[in-house]
């Protein structure tokens, strides 16, 4: 059930010291996790057939085929621009675009925003409606609550989101035309609360059912667990009053595991962003990396997979880091 | 209880926050309008308004940067001028030149500038910006420019005085000046010089200056671009206050944005979506003719395959009206040879016709030995069967008409093995590496019927992809290439249409026709395909 603490790291005993090593051994596996994750993508996106755009198209002539691959370094053999690529990463230098010319950083500094506007926003509403209807199926349990909250998580989890979206939009944008079809809404200068809200909502609804299902059924268990351990049984008889006993004893610590649920759903997050994002035309790191994959952009690709790799590292970290103050069993720091 | 009633209230005001957002968005549409209706009161053009196109991708915001594509062409042809343009009628016109002449030999172009142009940025245009442009950019092999291939024949431009130019060529090319109107905008010298164009961000990815009708208002990446009017504008002023590029990579999104009046008006690709339009209100489709046509290629490489008789077969076996009535919804007429019906001055349609007819394509067949000996409703030759790798790039309609077209083929007994590819990968295959047997495609070129980049032997390794070689098309495509005598090149080019059509280098299936669709307050769009049509967009205006 508490999975995480089988993790032989987690039982290290309190201390300042045990903290810097918990952070160095951590630091550790992260470089070597990253580093797996780049040459395995840079293989991958170099040996799909085609190349980048400019090079691929109808109408380019060999020799101007030939120039640009020239002026792109693609006449190297491929181990060679892999060094290339790692050396100048560790110092920051993330490449230039090959579709824009601009530099990697500037064009995910320039997206990467709209993302996490989305995920935030997606969790929030996730973790607060997952907490509300997990304890009350939890509570309500076999009754039509439970039945009714069960019946919408199995749904929420087999729709496709594509399709779900296309549906929605569908209803709302073309046949109500209560809400915008896509984009992110004026930004800017003529940035317009109304305005932004809605673009938001029907997106971050999407996103939405692709985690709140699963919080859902998490926290109903993980409440189930806890309702039914004896010290629920001595609060009660205690005389101690039923929401006191459900809100103070039993969440708190059903809540525990929850946390690391919620750690485990971001990468999922991450990915539904990719398809909500395109669905919505919504201009996030999901949108920028289908396009540079189009594009065989090679240095946007590793770019962006550098900088998700490195939001799911983190925020495992901050999960496990918060756990560990949340459940005095298990001691990081 | 306390609790319930927290919850409660909060739910409230989260439900209500959602309504009001949605509410004021649907109310936006409706204020908007209703100004515009105050403000004309009288019939005609009136100045005022705003476009919205949509484009796929974000732009760059240089014609001749290799990384400009479909979506940046639709927003330089609007900021940037060439030296012609294309005419109503698709021959080229005056733009930033008016007038040119060749010397006896036809090895020498003369064009005369205007003088009064100013860049965006308040300097003067002068030759010395068309002489950087094609021997800095063009010329330059290295830079890999785009749509050089057309220039291979230019040695030099030369700077006669501020405000003319002298082109060299090495042989005489009678379609410069058609190839000048396309895709061939003058860039600033002053901006550009010492400096690596395809470097230089600031220009390509965030203020371009330009000399056309509209300028570079704002750009955010992945979201719009933004034009305003150029009032210093060397024509007539635009009568549109903004022209706005929503980047929507999605193209049903655009269909969608159509229909609940955010877009205004642009080229659909996917024609299914015709019924939908047609039940709309304030919507509108047009069919506009373009210099397209749609083709079968037979890898002239590959032995079975130079046999006319076989092509000949091919195309008897297809039914071409059918896939036209059905995947294109009737936007397209019958191809007999590559120059399209929208180059009404040379094309003709007194040439050999490929009726749809499997019983002559057999006959065809047998002739070229191909018969089908042991029943198994496949024919062969020498014991050998007639395998067809059948390969394509998935883009638009290309997988729905080639799944009819492996159909027909079956039926007329060929055994196709169809593959399609992701188009990127498709290029790679077939266009870069040759590595294919038959594919399936359509070309765009410019307004003249010079078409040796596609059919000469000398293009093989360019844009001839089928590899055809046959001496005397060559002949009459270098004459016709070569005088710029209209009445000498309407000979030459009947000639060589009947001459197409009897030896099929490429298979011709068709002439797609455009379906535009736009809503009905934009007025004063040419009858012209919509990307020629933006070269007029200083001539649109809104009527309410």
């Amino acid at each position: 059930m508490y999975f995480k603490s089988t993790l032989p790291l987690l039982h290290i005993q309190g201390g300042g010291d045990e903290v810097l090593k918990f952070l160095m051994n951590r630091l550790g596996q992260s470089v070597v996790l990253l580093l797996i994750v780049t040459i395995i993508t840079f293989f991958l996106i170099n040996l799909a057939p085609g190349g980048p755009a400019s090079t691929m198209r109808m109408d380019a002539s060999p020799e101007e085929r030939q120039a640009m691959i020239e002026k792109l370094g693609l006449d190297q053999p491929i181990i060679v621009r892999y060094f290339d690529w790692i050396t100048n990463a560790v110092q920051g230098d993330l490449g230039t675009s090959f579709t824009s010319s601009e530099p990697v950083i500037k064009r995910i500094a320039e997206r990467l925003p709209y993302t996490i506007e989305l995920t935030v926003f997606t969790i929030l509403i996730s973790v607060f409606l997952g907490i509300l209807f997990g304890v009350l199926s939890a509570v309500k349990r076999g009754k039509a609550q439970d039945h009714v909250i069960n019946f919408l998580s199995v749904i929420g989890l087999s729709l496709p989101a594509f399709w779900l979206g296309l549906m929605l939009i569908l209803l709302f944008s073309i046949t109500l035309g209560w809400l915008p079809s896509s984009g992110v809404g004026p930004r800017g200068a003529d940035f317009d609360l109304m305005g932004w809200i809605s673009h938001l909502i029907l997106p971050v609804l999407i996103l939405t059912t692709t985690v709140l299902p699963n919080i859902v059924r998490f926290t109903r268990s993980s409440m189930l667990e806890v309702i039914s351990q004896n010290y629920i049984r001595t609060a009660r008889a205690k005389g101690a009053k039923e929401s006191v006993v459900l809100y103070v004893h039993a969440l708190r610590n059903a809540l525990i595991p929850i946390i690391t649920i919620i750690g485990m759903l971001i990468p999922r997050l991450l990915s539904g962003a990719v398809i909500t994002e395109a669905i919505f035309g919504w201009t996030g790191i999901g949108t920028l990396i289908i396009e540079a994959a189009r594009g065989r952009d090679y240095p946007l690709v590793m770019g962006v997979t550098v900088v998700i790799t490195v939001v799911v590292v983190v925020s495992n970290l901050l999960v496990d880091l918060l756990y560990s103050r949340v459940d005095p069993r298990v001691k990081n720091v | 209880m306390m609790r319930n009633n927290r919850w409660l209230f909060l739910c409230t005001v989260l439900i209500s926050l959602v309504l009001l957002a949605a509410c004021s968005y649907g109310n936006e549409e409706t204020t908007t309008t209703s100004a515009d209706s105050d403000r004309n009161s009288e019939s005609g053009p009136k100045k005022g308004g705003k476009v919205t196109i949509p484009i796929i991708a974000d732009p760059t915001f240089n014609p001749w940067h290799p990384n400009a594509y479909a979506e940046s062409n639709v927003i330089n042809r609007v900021i940037f001028s060439g030296l012609t343009q294309p005419g109503k009628d698709l021959l080229p016109m005056p733009d930033l030149a008016t007038k040119w002449e060749t010397s006896e030999d036809e090895l020498e172009w003369t064009f005369h500038l205007r003088d009064d142009v100013l860049w965006h940025d308040g300097e003067k245009f002068t030759a010395e910006d068309v002489a950087y442009t094609f021997n800095e950019i063009v010329l330059n092999e290295k830079l890999g420019a785009n749509n050089t291939s057309n220039f291979r024949l230019l040695k030099e431009v030369q700077v006669v005085d501020e405000y003319t130019v002298k082109f060299l060529l090495e042989k005489p090319v009678a379609a410069l000046p058609a190839y000048l109107s396309l895709n061939t905008e003058i860039i600033p010298k002053h901006i550009f010089e010492g400096k690596d164009p395809w470097e230089l961000t600031s220009f390509n990815k965030e203020q371009p200056v330009g000399t056309g009708s509209f300028k570079l208002k704002s750009y955010t990446s992945g979201q719009n671009v933004v034009l305003e009017r150029n009032e210093d504008f060397y024509g007539d002023t635009a009568l549109l206050d903004e022209v706005e590029y929503k980047v929507l990579a999605d193209a049903n999104t655009h269909v969608a944005q159509l229909l609940s009046g955010e877009l205004s008006i642009f080229a659909l690709e996917d024609l299914s979506a015709i019924d939908r339009i047609e039940n709309a209100e304030n919507v509108g489709i047009y069919a506009r003719e373009t210099p397209r046509f749609f083709w079968i290629i037979a890898n002239q490489e590959e032995e079975k395959y130079q046999d006319v008789r076989v092509r000949q077969a091919i195309l008897h076996s297809i039914d071409r009206q059918n896939i036209i009535d059905t995947v294109l919804k009737g936007y397209g007429t019958i191809a007999d040879a590559g120059i399209a019906p929208a180059l009404k001055e040379y094309y003709t349609d007194d040439v050999t016709r490929y009726d749809f007819d499997p019983e002559r394509a057999k006959e065809l067949l047998a002739e070229a030995g191909w018969k089908d000996t042991d029943g198994d409703g496949i024919v062969d030759k020498d014991g050998k069967p007639f395998t067809i790798d059948f390969k394509i790039g998935i883009q638009g309609d290309l997988e729905a008409i080639s799944q009819m077209v492996q159909q027909y083929l079956k039926t007329a007994g060929f055994d196709v093995k169809l593959n399609a590819m992701e188009w990127n990968a498709m290029v790679q295959d077939v266009v870069v590496n040759r590595n294919y047997e038959v594919s399936l495609n359509w070309w765009r070129y410019p307004s003249d019927p010079d078409l040796s980049a596609y059919f000469h032997s000398e293009s093989v390794k360019g844009f001839n992809i089928p590899a055809y070689k046959n001496p005397e098309l060559d002949k009459l495509l270098d004459a016709g290439g070569q005088t710029s005598d209209v009445a000498e090149r309407q000979k030459i080019y009947i000639e060589a249409q009947k001459l197409m059509a009897e030896e099929l280098p490429y298979i011709f299936l068709w002439y797609p026709q455009e379906a535009q669709v736009r809503v009905d307050k934009l007025k004063g769009v040419p009858e012209l395909a919509f990307g020629d049509a933006l070269n007029y967009i200083h001539e649109w205006y809104i009527e309410e």
